[in-house]
């Protein structure tokens, strides 16, 4: 061996350290790395089920406090799809497990620049397509509710969160953010479950279709069904989330999308209709039962009689969420 | 230099604290302490990151050639950190994305640097491993007595367990948004170093 | 007096060197020295700047201060008695508190146009404020003075009197209390009591509040000592718009539904709503008068500050902005508005924290007034700047200092070398 300080002792030694510590570096990344997958997709997942209030709905509490299992379970309501945002079809194209939001909405070639008129997000571009989320209950044909991700500018850096529409595409179930940068107690209250909880049930678009949900400056009139309270103090965060969530909701975000979807739904629910009679219900909720191992077996009956009455009413007329029958009959099995 | 274990251990927690006296790592002691959980895990990865750290640079400081010592010591270190970076995504995921970058940046952090410079290079491997795990639980304990502050006055909690219930959660405290924001670590450990030269008026620096 | 100094004289011994309330002489000196010319005189070289007393100039700063005190109770009142009489025409519903409950027992109603009504209402709201500070603030100084053997000093009356004027009337009594707690020790006794800070300490403990706190001191309902009452600052008003801000104050709108105008007249003489003391520049002037007459107060520093503050502001307007309508905001509105007249006058003038060379002051007057408008105009979290803006001078005055100190030795040395 040559001597420590001498030039080749120099080189053996620092190839030998290289080798060591890159073999040690590589074994941790590959060995891990199916752990870390797994965990990126369970914190989306846990995102989306909160934007869709289904956890505080069927557990009561939000998913953050739910196990792996119980989100699982949840997750299976829930199937992915890559949309075309300019024609607003389906892309089936696409693989959505290999959707990155941000590196779509940076590639030139995966996204379009952001026309800042009439709606300014405040970011320069959006990707092409979009991964969005339908919510159905396991077995049940209609949707339940749409999740989609959106964007944009608050004061200090930019928002990410999604936003879940009611059956009707026209009403919020709930909105949620998962990384933002405002400042805590003032624009950092979007955190704030009692703030998120007020969007429930707002209108998304004005007797025109125009988007108008909107954060209110100052407390909303208790009359207005297209507002949520102002965060006090934090004007520039406010506008900012009305900003982002009406341009996603305007013909340059979702728009083209939720139209086409509304009038697929209707299609599929005359369609229902007529074929209701032999519509092999039972083997649905069958699956559904098999499925769902939160059930009991009176919980299934119940599962059952309302699944008709479900897909009856709900594309005629939105559902109140905390009117869904099958909310009771899962606490039971939970 | 031989110096008994026990102090070689216990010395840097409160005599001899990296971050209270010789004001190294304070960049992530700001980041990190609004949570204790956050700062407990911080806290432990900077602990096996010294310790192993030490360890290593000790056991090899032999073979070391001393115009790329320094080289050597960063690989270790950073070689190290990037192994508990993929550790915590892949088993404590929650924590590990609100620690974001900082787990990275431990290779940044002075104090393992100059641990294993200044005492690695000379000392066995053993008195190394004990100096390393001292000095990360010198760290430690500052990040956690920042974060005990900042979670109770801020979120009122500890650990996530709310202890005071928020009023905007239709409690009475009302939280110390400030206790969130980077700063408040800054008086948080001017006061602990207050408090500790207080009692040991040896550290006080000459003006 | 006489029987007072005696009763003073015997228990004397008590607190002296090896008295049995030895540890307790800080407040009988206090008591003493407040009462009585001190009996020591000050012996050495120390008096390095001016020979005048440090407790008579204290109280020469509180006399600067009283007619913005008077002036500021009266429009906390005026400003809630207002909005009271538009809310109950328009049905706004409105929570009363204690405050209300001692008002109407005196016997006193809402009546905007009743000096009385509006001043008393205003000493409702500022006198508790200002009693918890004292208290609080007081006490804590007492305790360190005692711990140290230092004697308590009078400078506390002027920050206990500042800090509660740089508040919004409707802050909670508790919050006032944290505050004042937070800025003695943090900003004055840990870096060893009066005199010492480097931080002015009344906007240290209001800057603590602002950033801890900040749905009740920067939110947009806290500025009238009206419960359910909305409405934005001047500053904040012109933060939101994109295009014409002077023009927006002439639409300030209010819960009501009605729309109100700002005119640079209200603004300078201060019938707008604000913090207590902040809100009439007129009264900062006499203030300001009065401080420039004893010696006080710098002149140097407050015309610094008012040249920062047109400077910066003519350099903005020229650059102008297509989104962010505070660059078009001329430097009359700017040294009207928000906190900016109180703040030049009564804060970056503080001896101990601002900058004590006569070219130092200069430069530490300009910075404080070109950061005040950078803030105001260009950082879109904070509408306010000027105390973020002193805070920062404070930081910067030792070294301006050095620099100023350090120049003058060269320029001796050059001139003795030849």
């Amino acid at each position: 061996m040559p001597a420590k300080d001498s030039v080749p002792g120099t080189i053996l030694i620092a190839a030998l350290l290289c080798v060591v510590c890159s073999l040690a570096v590589s074994a941790a990344a590959v060995a891990l790395r199916p752990y870390q997958i797994a965990n990126e997709v369970l914190d989306q997942q846990k995102n989306i089920l909160d934007a869709a209030g289904l956890p505080t709905d069927e557990f009561g509490k939000p998913a953050s406090e739910l196990s792996k299992n119980e989100i699982d379970n949840l997750y299976t309501w829930v199937s992915e799809q890559m949309v075309d945002l300019d024609t607003g079809e389906e892309n089936n194209e696409m693989d959505p497990t290999k959707f990155d939001l941000v590196e779509s909405a940076t590639d030139p070639t995966l996204s379009t620049e952001i026309v800042p008129d009439p709606y300014d997000p405040g970011e320069d571009r959006r990707p092409k397509t979009m991964k969005v989320y339908f919510v159905r209950k396991n077995g049940e044909g209609p949707i339940r509710q749409v999740v989609l991700p959106i964007y944009g500018k608050g004061l200090w850096g930019t928002l990410y969160g999604y936003l879940a529409l009611k059956s009707d595409l026209e009403t919020i179930q709930g909105i949620t953010f998962y990384q933002h940068k405002e400042t805590p107690g003032l624009g950092g209250e979007v955190d704030n479950p009692a703030w998120k909880a007020q969007w429930n049930g707002l209108k998304l678009y004005d007797e025109n279709g125009e988007p108008a949900a909107q954060v209110f400056k100052g407390p909303a009139p208790d009359a207005d069904p297209y507002s949520v309270d102002g965060l006090s103090g934090a004007t520039i965060t406010s506008r900012g989330v009305t900003a982002l969530v009406q341009y996603w909701a305007s013909e340059q975000g979702y728009g083209p999308f939720l139209k086409k979807l509304a009038e697929k739904m209707q299609q599929e629910s005359a369609e229902a209709d007529t074929a209701s009679v032999s519509r092999p219900t039972n083997d649905l909720s069958a699956e559904a039962v098999r499925r769902a191992p939160l059930l009991t077996d009176a919980a299934r009956n119940d599962t059952r009689s309302n699944e008709t009455r479900l897909s009856d009413t709900l594309l005629t007329d939105t559902l109140p969420n905390d009117k869904l029958p099958t909310t009771s009959t899962m606490k039971v099995g939970a | 230099m031989s110096q008994k274990p026990v102090d070689v251990l216990v010395d840097p927690i409160v005599n001899n604290n990296p971050i209270a006296l010789q004001i190294l790592g304070i960049c992530s002691a700001l980041a990190v302490t609004t949570k204790m959980e956050t700062s407990l895990v911080m806290a432990l990865a900077v602990v096996s990151v010294t310790a192993c750290s030490n360890l290593a640079v000790s056991a090899i400081r032999s073979y070391i050639p001393s115009s790329i010592r320094i080289i050597v010591q960063m690989t270790v270190i950073a070689s190290l950190v990037i192994v508990v970076d993929q550790f915590l995504k892949a088993f404590l995921f929650d924590i590990s994305k609100q620690l974001s970058v900082f787990v990275g940046l431990i290779i940044t952090n002075c104090i393992v640097m100059g641990r294993a410079e200044g005492f690695a290079m000379k000392n066995s491997a053993g008195i190394s491993f004990l100096d390393g795990i001292g000095n990360g639980l010198g760290y430690g304990f500052v990040l956690v007595v920042v974060a005990f502050f900042r979670e109770l006055f801020g979120s009122g909690s500890l650990f996530g367990i709310t202890l005071m219930e928020l009023d905007r959660n239709g409690g009475w405290y009302a939280p110390n948004g400030l206790m969130l924001l980077p700063p408040s670590a800054f008086f948080i450990i001017g006061i602990m170093i207050w408090v500790i030269r207080l009692n040991k008026p040896e550290q006080i620096e000459e003006a | 007096m006489k029987p007072l100094r005696d009763a003073f004289d015997r228990v004397h011994p008590l607190f002296a060197k090896g008295g049995i309330l030895e540890k307790a002489y800080p407040i009988y000196e206090a008591t003493d020295t407040f009462l009585f010319t001190p009996g020591e005189t000050t012996e050495g070289r120390t008096h390095v700047r001016d020979g005048i007393d440090l407790k008579r100039m204290m109280i020469m700063v509180v006399v600067a201060l009283i007619p913005v005190t008077l002036f500021g109770m009266w429009n906390t009142g005026y400003q809630a008695n207002t909005a009271i009489v538009q809310m109950t025409e328009a049905d706004v519903p409105i929570e009363y508190d204690w405050h209300n409950t001692v008002h109407t027992a005196i016997g006193l109603g809402h009546d905007p146009g009743n000096f009385l009504d509006n001043f008393v209402y205003g000493a409702i709201f500022f006198i508790p404020i200002y009693v918890v500070c004292m208290f609080v603030g007081g006490h804590v100084e007492m305790v360190f003075s005692v711990l140290r053997g230092h004697e308590i000093n009078e400078g506390f009356l002027v920050t206990g009197l500042l800090f509660p004027l740089t508040l919004p009337a409707s802050i909670p009594l508790w919050q006032v209390a944290v505050g004042i707690a937070f800025g003695v020790i943090v900003a004055k006794e840990v870096f060893g009591g009066t005199g010492r800070n480097f931080l002015n300490v009344a906007l240290t403990s209001r800057a603590f509040l602002y950033f801890s706190y900040a749905g009740d001191i920067s939110g947009d309902k806290v500025w009238t000592a009206v419960d359910g009452f909305s409405g934005a600052t001047a500053l904040g008003q012109m933060a939101v718009v994109e295009k014409g801000a002077i023009e927006s104050l002439s639409q300030v709108q209010y819960v009501w539904g009605e729309t109100g105008e700002i005119s640079w007249m209200s603004a300078f003489l201060g019938t707008i709503q604000g913090c207590v003391g902040e809100t009439s520049a007129l009264l900062c002037f006499v203030g300001a008068l009065i401080l420039i007459a004893t010696g006080i107060g710098s002149w140097r520093i407050m015309s610094g500050v008012v040249l920062g503050v047109i400077g910066t502001s003519l350099l903005l307007n020229f650059v102008g902005s297509e989104t962010n309508a505070m660059f078009e905001v001329p430097f009359y509105w700017h040294l009207v508005i928000g906190g900016l007249a109180f703040g030049l006058v009564f804060m970056a003038t503080d001896p101990v924290s601002a900058s004590m060379t006569q070219k130092g002051k200069w430069i530490y007057g300009i910075l404080i007034g070109f950061m005040t408008v950078l803030i105001r105009v260009i950082n879109p979290a904070f509408p306010e700047g000027i105390m973020l803006a002193i805070l920062f001078g404070n930081v910067f005055a030792p070294l301006i200092d050095y620099f100023v100190v350090q120049s003058n030795v060269r320029r001796r040395v050059a001139r003795y070398a030849s």
